[in-house]
């Protein structure tokens, strides 16, 4: 560790930086193995939880295209997937509050037969990962009532489960996996208030990593079951499964992180995170604010991969493939994304610096920096859907 | 670092293959620990790795051709060209071998690509990465001052370059249409509106929420989507909304307060302080937009009619809005003028106008300059802010009579024309109301009626005696004094403007007596206002009409 004192350096060129995280995060690994009088770094948020407002949320998705591409993809998929309903609901599970939804909204705006009317659901639990809003879901949901006011599409927001669950940080592990049995319990159309002449829409982004994935008892396999219990994570799928969406979009970042080894996952992690590393310098100036902000960001979820274990580690991201099949056991199949939203990615990918691109793997786009995967969308249905014509296609 | 290819391509040290005989260094042995293919960061292992020097990868003629030497930038360039040498058919194939795939490292050490695991596999790629990171920035943006290595990169960059613009109200600009939509959506300036368009109930047609942003959504498809100001009654994109409402202006007031009678001078932002500057006190008038812009502007005194139309259009749309402080400043009018078709609810906006001003720390929230020029026509200091700012909050109170059915644009402009007085007591009345606070107003309330002020005058002082009460300017007992005198009997309002016509020939003077006394600063004020007094008292026994 020495070592890589001496070569990190949050400063430097990328993979320096990428260093000093990682050494912050060793760091704080084996001071709560050894407690050490490295009480900067204590066990919990070590990072310094930064708070934005919305408008400064609303720049840093934008920065890079990592978040982006997921919601153009998305967006661009629910778009085809709602057409001709008059009424849409949306369930959104994701990190960056609500960010993906004014192109929605916008374009639902101009849709030639009028806007549907959108009702967008939150859950009250998130967890505690950057990026961190100095503002509560619902002022956000006022706000996007203000743009949904203005472009007049007749919009609703709402918010689920305890809502003073917000003010619980996950360092209590009992309170987190709580947290999420809770929102589990409240997807149930009747929590939900589903109608059914409004199309449904769920959204995971960057989501399912967080849900928990112990398998209690039993066997490891995941059976195509309707209600199987043993893991959080696939219990949470079949519920989606069985309020029967119009739609199910699933964003993640393409790498495997939940392997129990640690060294490995500090490979695959350094790997794979210096890819928003490099991206963010190939345009931004080494001492810029909102990069250096940026980079903590990702320092905070590296030391969640490498510094904890157990129930405080939520970053359990699995690659793509990975999701792909657990999403497939669950009971829906996947939908390929249509040609015109392939090229709405690839234009908005033209506009970033040239080191991005996109492939196709199966149905899944993915985002790729330098030839190396980053980001994925997935689009899916349920098997007991009976939305007859559900075409993508167009 | 060293690490171990399971493969031989390059385990076997062989040297790297150049299609040409250009000079290149062979990257050593390495090898990569056995992982599975496609992790992100590891290129195949099976790959051959190259190593190119920097003359290479600069080189824009990579292939050359042995026999004449002819540079070439592709491989089949160089195929072709060679074809024409007539060479035996032995030399004509080239060295056959299979074509494997090839990964490229970086020369520079210390980059990351350097390491054969972080090898590129294009090499294009691996040119264009060497250019931009290691390489001279030749191409430079003309637009803007940025500065490309790659020339595609520029190419690329060039073709965004102010093509599209997109302004938030904010004053925030965007190239692309996702960025702006999205900060659009979650901007202050649009929740700040739609608040206040939710709160302040307008029997205006407009749809609340839309004068603002609709102003600014209906620029969006043209290049530049700044709002303009617009005349017409209903939406004239002031811009920024105003920041005032309901959860804002309970904070506002004290600070407009507070901002009036210290600095006395444009409510923008407190940097004009010029104490002579009368657009301060227009200041309410103005469009919010463009206020924050142009401080100067305001000392200038500008003919009436463009800033009429711009304190019209924001009045109108204030009012419109039922917010912000053009709307208070609308009330203003309207409260004068029958023929003002501004809306009742004004003095939550004028509150919120003249709040604005008193806001230094907003300046997107204030009213853009060139309202304030119908104002600094007549009226040359920059204190009225502060009387405003104080008068803002007394304007809560004040409920403005019933409004005038002309906007607030028309209003002006026919202020303009008559030239006159008549339209100065709606102005006076919302000064009045605005200076409430005042008590020196107050007795200058009471001396209004020995002012000669006409019947209608004498309403007007009695609004403004209102304000007057509150405000602790002396300047608005000028203001008073000053206005009255100017104001006519005449209802109609778009005072400012009929004040500075009505001031006649010196526009400057009476108004700026107006001005100084709003502006609150005392001693500005009392030279003002002997000064308008003076003035007035010729000038408005003129003013009859």
């Amino acid at each position: 560790m020495w070592v890589l004192n001496n070569v990190a350096s949050s400063v430097g060129d990328p993979n320096q930086r990428l260093t000093s995280w990682f050494l912050r995060a060793l760091i704080s690994r084996a001071s709560k193995v050894c407690p050490t009088a490295m009480n900067s770094l204590n066990g919990n948020g070590v990072v310094r939880r930064r708070l934005m407002s919305v408008t400064e949320l609303a720049g840093y998705v934008d920065l890079i295209p990592w978040h982006r591409f997921g919601y153009c993809a998305s967006n661009s998929a629910i778009f085809k997937a709602v057409q001709g309903f008059q009424k849409v609901h949306v369930l959104d599970f994701s990190i960056t509050h609500c960010m993906q939804w004014p192109t929605l909204i916008d374009a639902l705006a101009k849709r030639p037969e009028g806007p549907p009317s959108l009702r967008i659901t939150v859950p009250s639990f998130r967890p505690q990962v950057p990026p961190l809003l100095n503002v509560s879901c619902e002022e956000v949901g006022l706000r996007l009532g203000y743009f949904s006011k203005f472009r007049e599409v007749p919009f609703e927001f709402n918010v689920i489960g305890n809502s003073s669950s917000e003010t619980i940080t996950s360092t209590s592990e009992d309170s987190y996996k709580f947290q999420f049995e809770l929102l589990l319990s409240q997807l149930n159309p009747c929590s939900l208030n589903l109608q059914d002449d409004e199309a449904l829409v769920v959204n995971f982004q960057n989501w399912l990593r967080y849900l928990p994935d112990e398998r209690i008892g039993g066997d490891a396999t995941s059976r195509k079951d309707a209600y199987n219990i043993n893991s959080l994570r696939d219990s949470f799928l079949n519920m989606i499964s069985g309020l029967n969406p119009r739609i199910v979009v699933v964003v993640d970042e393409d790498s495997d992180l939940n392997a129990t080894s640690l060294t490995s996952r500090m490979a695959t992690c350094f790997n794979y995170l210096w890819i928003p590393f490099d991206a963010l310098e190939t345009f931004m100036p080494k001492d810029s604010c909102q990069r250096l902000e940026y980079e903590s960001d990702i320092g905070h979820k590296i030391e969640n991969i490498i510094g904890f274990e157990g129930l405080q580690r939520i970053e359990r991201l699995d690659s793509g493939a990975t999701v792909s099949q657990r999403i497939r056991n669950a009971g829906f199949f996947s939908i390929p994304f249509c040609e015109e939203t392939v090229k709405e990615v690839k234009g908005l990918l033209d506009e970033h610096a040239s080191g991005w691109g996109m492939k196709r793997e199966e149905d899944m786009l993915v985002l790729t920096w330098k030839g190396h995967n980053s980001v994925f969308a997935t689009a899916w249905v349920a098997n007991n859907n009976n939305n007859i014509g559900l075409d993508l296609e167009d | 670092m060293a690490t171990d290819l399971d493969n031989s391509s390059t385990g076997s040290g062989e040297a790297s293959v150049s299609s040409s005989g250009n000079q290149m260094q062979t990257a050593p042995p390495k090898s990569t620990p056995k992982k599975k293919r496609n992790l992100p960061g590891m290129p195949d292992p099976d790959a051959e790795v190259i190593a190119l020097s920097p003359k290479t990868l600069l080189a824009t003629n990579r292939f050359i051709c042995e026999i004449c030497n002819k540079g070439f930038q592709r491989d089949q360039n160089l195929q072709l060209h060679r074809r024409g040498h007539n060479l035996p058919w032995k030399l004509r194939q080239r060295s056959s071998k299979e074509v494997k795939k090839r990964v490229y490292v970086c020369p520079e050490a210390s980059c990351v690509h350097h390491d054969p695991s972080r090898a590129l596999g294009d090499l294009t790629g691996i040119k264009k990465h060497f250019c931009r990171k290691h390489g001279e920035k030749k191409w430079k943006c003309d637009k803007c001052s940025k500065k490309y290595a790659v020339q595609s990169d520029w190419k690329a960059h060039s073709k965004i370059c102010g093509t599209r613009e997109y302004k938030c109200d904010c004053g925030t600009l965007f190239s692309r249409r996702d960025s702006f939509i999205t900060h659009r959506a979650f901007c202050d300036a649009l929740a700040e509106e739609s608040a206040k368009n939710q709160n302040n109930q307008t029997p205006q047609s407009q749809a609340p929420a839309q004068n603002q942003t609709a102003g600014k959504l209906n620029s969006e498809p043209e290049p530049k989507s700044k709002p303009k100001v617009q005349t017409k009654n209903s939406s004239s994109s002031p811009p920024p909304p105003q920041p005032q409402q309901p959860p804002p202006p309970p904070q506002q007031p004290p600070q407009s307060m507070e901002a009036a009678p210290p600095s006395s001078t444009s409510v923008r932002s407190g940097p004009s302080q010029s104490t002579g500057v009368l657009s301060s006190s227009t200041l309410p008038i103005q469009t919010p937009a463009e206020l924050p812009e142009n401080p100067p502007r305001i000392l200038e005194e500008t003919p009436a009619e463009p800033g009429l139309n711009g304190s019209s259009s924001s009045i109108t749309s204030s009012s419109s809005n039922g917010s912000t402080s053009s709307s208070v400043f609308a009330s203003l009018f309207a409260s004068s003028t029958a023929s003002a078709n501004l809306q009742p609810p004004q003095p939550p906006a004028f509150t919120d106008l003249i709040r604005a001003m008193g806001r230094p720390d907003h300046p997107a929230d204030l009213a853009p300059s060139s309202s304030i020029e119908p104002i600094s026509l007549g009226l040359s200091n920059n204190h009225g802010s502060s009387i405003f700012g104080t008068a803002g909050q007394e304007r809560r109170q004040y409920a403005p009579p019933p409004q005038p059915a002309m906007s607030a644009t028309a209003l002006l402009q026919k202020a303009a024309q008559m030239g006159a007085a008549a339209t100065n007591a709606s102005l006076l009345r919302g000064l009045g109301i605005m200076s409430s606070t005042s008590p020196s107003a107050q007795q200058e309330n009471l001396q209004w009626p020995q002012r000669q002020v006409e019947p209608d005058s004498g309403s007007v002082a009695a609004g403004l005696g209102l304000g007057l009460p509150c405000d602790g300017g002396s300047g608005l007992k000028e203001l008073m004094m000053g206005t009255p005198s100017i104001f006519g009997p005449k209802q109609t309002t778009l005072d400012f403007l009929g004040l500075g016509m009505a001031a006649g020939g010196s526009p400057s003077g009476g108004l700026s007596a107006l001005i100084t006394s709003i502006g609150g600063g005392l001693d500005v004020a009392a030279a003002a206002a002997s000064f308008g007094g003076g003035e007035f008292s010729g000038k408005d026994i003129g003013r009859s009409s």
